[in-house]
């Protein structure tokens, strides 16, 4: 490489290690302290009864063409008929988040294991590793990364490519997503981006179970009603035979 | 026309399917993990990092239809191309990450 800058070897194992290290085990850790604080969600039995009328509905309209024509039609009425599953009337439920407490809580755990530590934790990084070069990408870059990829350090003539600290911890921050997911499987809490994504996902619109379940209930019963039966074993005996 | 009526009706099972697909996740992003640590040992920079991640991915997409048989692989997944593309731009950042780190640790001090 062309050496136009010589980075002392002590940084390497003082600062450029220990961000990979800290930002890792952060992960790992916010991982199992979300665990830890999460509680179990309070359903109404109502509500489950009917999210599992929907999937069965689904799965009947789904999986159509593995049962004899007779079945999926008895099946079909049992859902749409007059007074079917999916035709049954349910009080419209109204429920305010703000006012439920435990959705409070939870909002207020999901605070404490993400916004909390990213403050704590930049800050730390930020004030600990200040000013610090710490490591050169192996690709040129333009310009327009300078202040992406040296945050700290305002050096007009140094080439871009050259990464400070902080930059460092965001770029591990950002890129760690994908081990997280080999180390500790799949849905794991440890992902900062993913987790915000969520929670503005949440004070948008209240998740989960929706509240009126009538909407739901219509849109499944047309999708049914449309559904024609086709039989996708018309030739399962050549088949299997 | 017979063979094209045969392949609408190909019954999967979903959850196999699903199974296939999330292990398949696991190899390709070890696959770009340890690509970008090598690529980093070597000490490649510029486009011929780019290149190599381009052939580490396309030679474990061979390698994965092979061992899944030329033949047989729609047994066990739905689409080839898929298997080669699907969040390529999330591996292509864990391979920079890798590439970088190992890089910095090798060749930049």
């Amino acid at each position: 490489m062309g050496a136009d800058l010589i980075v002392d070897p002590q940084i390497r194992f003082w600062v450029f290690l220990p961000i990979v290290v800290i930002t890792f085990l952060v992960g790992i850790l916010r991982h199992y302290a979300s665990i830890l604080l999460s509680s179990q969600k309070k359903i109404e039995i109502q509500q489950l009864a009917d999210s599992q009328l929907l999937l069965r509905a689904r799965a009947l309209r789904e999986n159509s063409g593995y049962i004899p024509k007779n079945a999926f039609l008895i099946r079909k009425q049992a859902f749409n008929k007059e007074d079917g599953y999916l035709m049954q009337k349910r009080p419209a439920v109204s429920q305010n988040m703000m006012t439920d407490p435990s959705m409070m809580t939870d909002m207020l755990k999901g605070n404490l294991t993400n916004v909390l530590p990213m403050i704590v934790i930049g800050g730390w990084i930020n004030w600990m590793f200040s000013g610090f070069i710490t490591t050169k990408v192996p690709f040129p870059l333009t310009l327009r990364f300078k202040s992406m990829l040296q945050r700290g350090i305002e050096l007009s003539h140094l080439d871009a490519s050259w990464v400070s600290s902080a930059s460092w911890y965001f770029l591990n921050v950002f890129g760690l997503r994908s081990i997280y997911t080999l180390v500790l499987g799949e849905n794991n809490a440890a992902d900062q981006s993913k987790q915000m994504q969520e929670q503005m996902q949440m004070t948008g619109a209240a998740s989960g179970m929706p509240a009126d379940p009538k909407v739901p209930f219509k849109a499944e019963w047309e999708a049914l009603e449309i559904t024609e039966h086709q039989t996708k074993l018309a030739d399962v005996e050549k088949d299997l035979l | 026309m017979a063979n094209k009526i045969k392949n609408e009706f190909v019954a999967y099972s979903e959850p196999a399917i699903r199974n296939n697909l999330s292990i398949v996740e696991y190899c390709r992003t070890s696959v770009a993990a340890v690509s970008g640590c090598t690529a980093g040992v070597l000490g490649l920079t510029g486009l011929y990092g780019a290149l190599f991640f381009v052939i580490a991915v396309t030679s474990f997409w061979f390698m994965l239809i092979f061992k899944a048989g030329i033949d047989s692989w729609k047994k066990y997944f739905i689409s080839r191309k898929s298997l080669l593309l699907n969040g390529i731009f999330g591996h292509f950042f864990t391979y920079i990450l890798c590439w970088t780190f190992i890089y910095g640790m090798v060749h930049v001090y």
